[in-house]
């Protein structure tokens, strides 16, 4: 049996473009698993684990990560929860900073700010369900105080702290208060 | 003399004869030719695929944007409800998102007339942001990167503008200085190297939750270009 040239012309560009469609949700869904630096690994070159690195000022031609604001200073901490309870504090006296808590495909997993935390001071545990009920046979004094994030998995990632500088001038103690930042184990 | 004559009138031994409708005749196989038709097919479409596909990654404009005039913003990339797009091009930018309880980074690419952004040009940004306990402008060039400027800063941080009486505010987006709320763009930038606005919001309430329709967002007007 012989097709009309027109219809196997059809045939051709209709199996061309099935195959074009499936090659380009194909090539879009395997871009995250093939990236070369995702934004954990960017993290991880600032500084060890489980404390607060201070990223360099978001400058032209010298930015720390892409897409940071410029009138920010950044720290950022890289964890995992499977090697313990993270329990995060700081006191950044500035108008406004937050933090945010990324899983390690850069996914948000949670967020908050200096209103939105209800105090100035910031102290949030991280950990997983099962850490949550080992700890609480043995409760800290200032669990309570805590704003405790729970996960389900024990989640590998990291948190980047954002602290705006109102004026040049408070560049130095915004930068000491960052460094001063803990992001480690509960005791 | 007809070359019909030769054959039986009728006999099945003309049953591959040209006078047969197409769709009976018989299929002689071509390997080559076969080949040659699946190879194309699959060259093409490979082609089309891929360059499909890295178009719109390469044009970094997420899918689900919300749209304020010239604002675009993309509340859910960045979080496991994204879409494949805005997780592909988010992990391949690496960037870290502004978390909901963060903000909201709002984008420009286009003025309020629909024209590209050009970095040669001189903008007037004017009117009134979504509530927010903070706010900064930054301008940035066609691939999301900080430009150097005249005076150093890239951005403009809502605690220090100069405000009419009734709140709303002007700034103007140039490479030279210019009087007011001045907003540096790149220097010895051309046209090609692109320009963007971003407005991150700080702590608004459009960014938990409330809605980002009917939000006033400042206009984008092109003053003058060289």
């Amino acid at each position: 049996m012989t097709l009309s040239s027109r219809f196997s012309l059809s045939v051709g560009l209709l199996a061309t473009l099935c195959l074009a469609a499936i090659i380009h949700i194909l090539v879009v869904l395997s871009i995250p698993h093939n990236v070369l630096h995702s934004a954990y690994d960017n993290i991880g070159t600032y500084g060890p684990d489980r404390q607060f690195n201070l990223l360099p000022d978001v400058r032209p031609g010298e930015e720390a990560l892409p897409d940071l604001d410029p009138a920010m200073k950044h720290a950022a901490c890289r964890f995992q929860l499977a090697d313990g309870p993270v329990l995060f504090d700081a006191s950044i006296p500035v108008p406004f900073w937050s933090i945010g808590l990324f899983n390690a495909a850069g996914e948000a997993v949670y967020s908050l700010n200096n209103r939105t935390a209800g105090a100035e001071r910031l102290s949030m545990l991280v950990l997983t369900t099962e850490q949550l009920s080992i700890l609480r046979e043995n409760p800290p004094e200032n669990l309570e105080d805590l704003i405790v994030i729970e996960t389900e998995e024990p989640l590998s990632g990291f948190a980047l702290l954002r602290a705006y500088v109102p004026h040049p001038t408070r560049e130095d103690s915004i930068d000491r208060a960052l460094q001063a930042a803990s992001c480690g184990s509960i005791r | 003399m007809s070359d019909t004559g030769f054959r039986p009138a009728h006999g099945e031994a003309d049953w591959y004869d040209e006078r047969l409708p197409r769709a009976i005749r018989s299929h002689r196989f071509n390997p080559i030719r076969t080949l040659a038709t699946i190879t194309l097919v699959v060259v093409l479409a490979s082609l089309l695929g891929i360059s499909s596909a890295y178009l719109i990654i390469e044009r970094e404009q997420p899918l689900n944007a919300v749209t304020l005039g010239p604002w675009h913003a993309y509340p859910k990339a960045g979080t496991s409800e994204a879409d494949p797009y805005s997780v592909a091009i988010y992990t391949r930018g690496a960037v870290i998102p502004l978390a909901s309880g963060e903000g909201l980074a709002l984008v420009a690419r286009e003025d309020s007339n629909g024209h590209q952004l050009d970095p040669t040009c001189v903008y007037r940004i004017a009117g009134q942001t979504p509530s927010a306990r903070l706010w900064t402008l930054t301008a940035v060039d066609g691939h999301g990167r900080l430009v150097k400027t005249m005076s150093g800063r890239v951005n403009l941080a809502s605690d220090t503008l100069l405000r009419n009486p009734d709140g709303t505010f002007e700034i103007t987006a140039a490479t030279w200085p210019h009087s007011g709320n001045w907003l540096p763009l790149a220097v010895g930038a051309r046209a090609a190297d692109g320009l963007r606005f971003v407005l991150r919001v700080y702590d608004a309430p459009v960014t938990t939750g409330a809605a980002l329709d009917g939000v006033t967002m400042p206009t984008i007007d092109r003053m003058g270009c060289p």
